[in-house]
């Protein structure tokens, strides 16, 4: 089964997890940001683009959550609002501070292979793929990624990010292609 | 050289599909961080274990102990909630003088890898361990380390405060 979000529920639900929240059992949160973490964590680095940044805006999405969760309508839907949370807390970031880019090895076995040809083609790869989400303006880069990695409809990015569907379609549009113009450029440096 | 827009842009999007590999730490920290609230829409805030300071040392494992007042039992005992984040444990008991250090009186649930059960403790001093996976004595290192354990085996020490804590 599927929340809204396209989340597949296993074990207790978010509802009933948060339900046992509220009666105070603080270990129920434990499973939420358990289950969350990854997912969250990986639309964070794309739009902040700096891991440390993004673990930290992540933390504090979860810390803010917990402490507003009495304004959490429908926990069901606790996934949705926690994004929305979390897409606002990348925003003050982008805001606060000039973008760090930072080149990073994804997993272990390309960190161990990285020495091989096909390995560091990789690396080249996704190093450009990094330098081209940069490049977008922040707006350009929050609906690419909510729509196409995260995998959203428009309806339910305009809930999080306040725009209208009209206006995010064109960013879609506007960020893929950028992304296709920057990718072209570093094919040619 | 690249392919067409569209085969460029679907690439783009399968790369950032890829999992990333967030900080299991998160987990710890945040933990930590909420175990000095009152629960969510809790009539009461009621007062944490003295020992929670060392907490802020274990958030740099992917462990950490959140220990609670939960209930007021019988007999001056509160019901204290543990908590422990341990995504890679099959089992997990507390244990302490509490409880007789019997693994089978405390075994703890998990959800996701995170562990917890909730144990009667009267004010005063105790001593406490988690067994892991049924071999694994496990005390949290930055905990205040119980110095009297004449069994020799490593466990933590926990304060509860009286009504004024």
């Amino acid at each position: 089964m599927s929340d809204p979000m396209g989340i597949d529920k296993v074990e207790a639900s978010d509802a009933e997890l948060v339900r046992r929240i509220r009666t105070g059992d603080i270990g129920a949160y434990g499973a939420l940001v358990a289950r969350y973490r990854d997912r969250l964590g990986r639309y964070a680095v794309h739009m902040i683009g700096d891991r440390e940044d993004a673990e930290e805006a992540l933390q504090d999405s979860f810390v803010r959550a917990y402490r507003s969760l009495a304004r959490c309508d429908d926990p069901a839907r606790f996934g949705a609002w926690l994004y929305g949370i979390l897409v606002n807390r990348c925003r003050t970031t982008g805001a606060r501070a000039a973008r760090r880019r930072r080149m990073f090895v994804h997993d272990a076995d390309a960190l161990n292979g990285a020495t091989r040809p096909e390995a560091v083609e990789r690396l080249e790869w996704t190093d450009a793929v990094d330098r081209a989400l940069a490049r977008l303006a922040p707006e350009y880069r929050e609906a690419f990624l909510l729509k196409h990695v995260e995998d959203l409809e428009y309806e339910e990015m305009s809930r999080l990010t306040g725009a209208g569907v009209s206006a995010l379609k064109m960013r879609v549009k506007r960020a893929r292609e950028q992304l296709q113009k920057f990718l072209r450029e570093a094919e040619h440096v | 050289m690249f392919e067409q827009e569209d085969d460029i842009v679907e690439r783009v999007i399968r790369q950032l599909r890829r999992p990333v590999s967030i900080d299991p730490g998160v987990d710890a920290r945040v933990m930590h961080e909420i175990a000095s609230d009152a629960a969510p829409e809790s009539p009461a805030r009621r007062p944490l274990l003295r020992s929670l300071p060392w907490l802020a040392a274990a958030a740099v494992l992917a462990a950490v102990v959140v220990a609670r007042p939960w209930t007021r039992g019988g007999n001056g005992a509160d019901a204290f909630q543990f908590v422990l984040v341990a995504p890679q444990a099959a089992s997990v008991s507390l244990v302490g003088d509490f409880n007789d250090w019997d693994p089978a009186r405390s075994p703890m649930q998990t959800a996701q890898g995170v562990w917890a059960t909730v144990v009667q403790l009267t004010p005063g001093r105790h001593r406490y361990a988690f067994l892991v996976n049924g071999v694994e004595w496990r005390a949290d290192p930055s905990a205040p380390r119980a110095m009297d354990d004449e069994f020799e085996t490593p466990s933590s020490v926990v304060t509860v405060g009286g009504r004024g804590s």
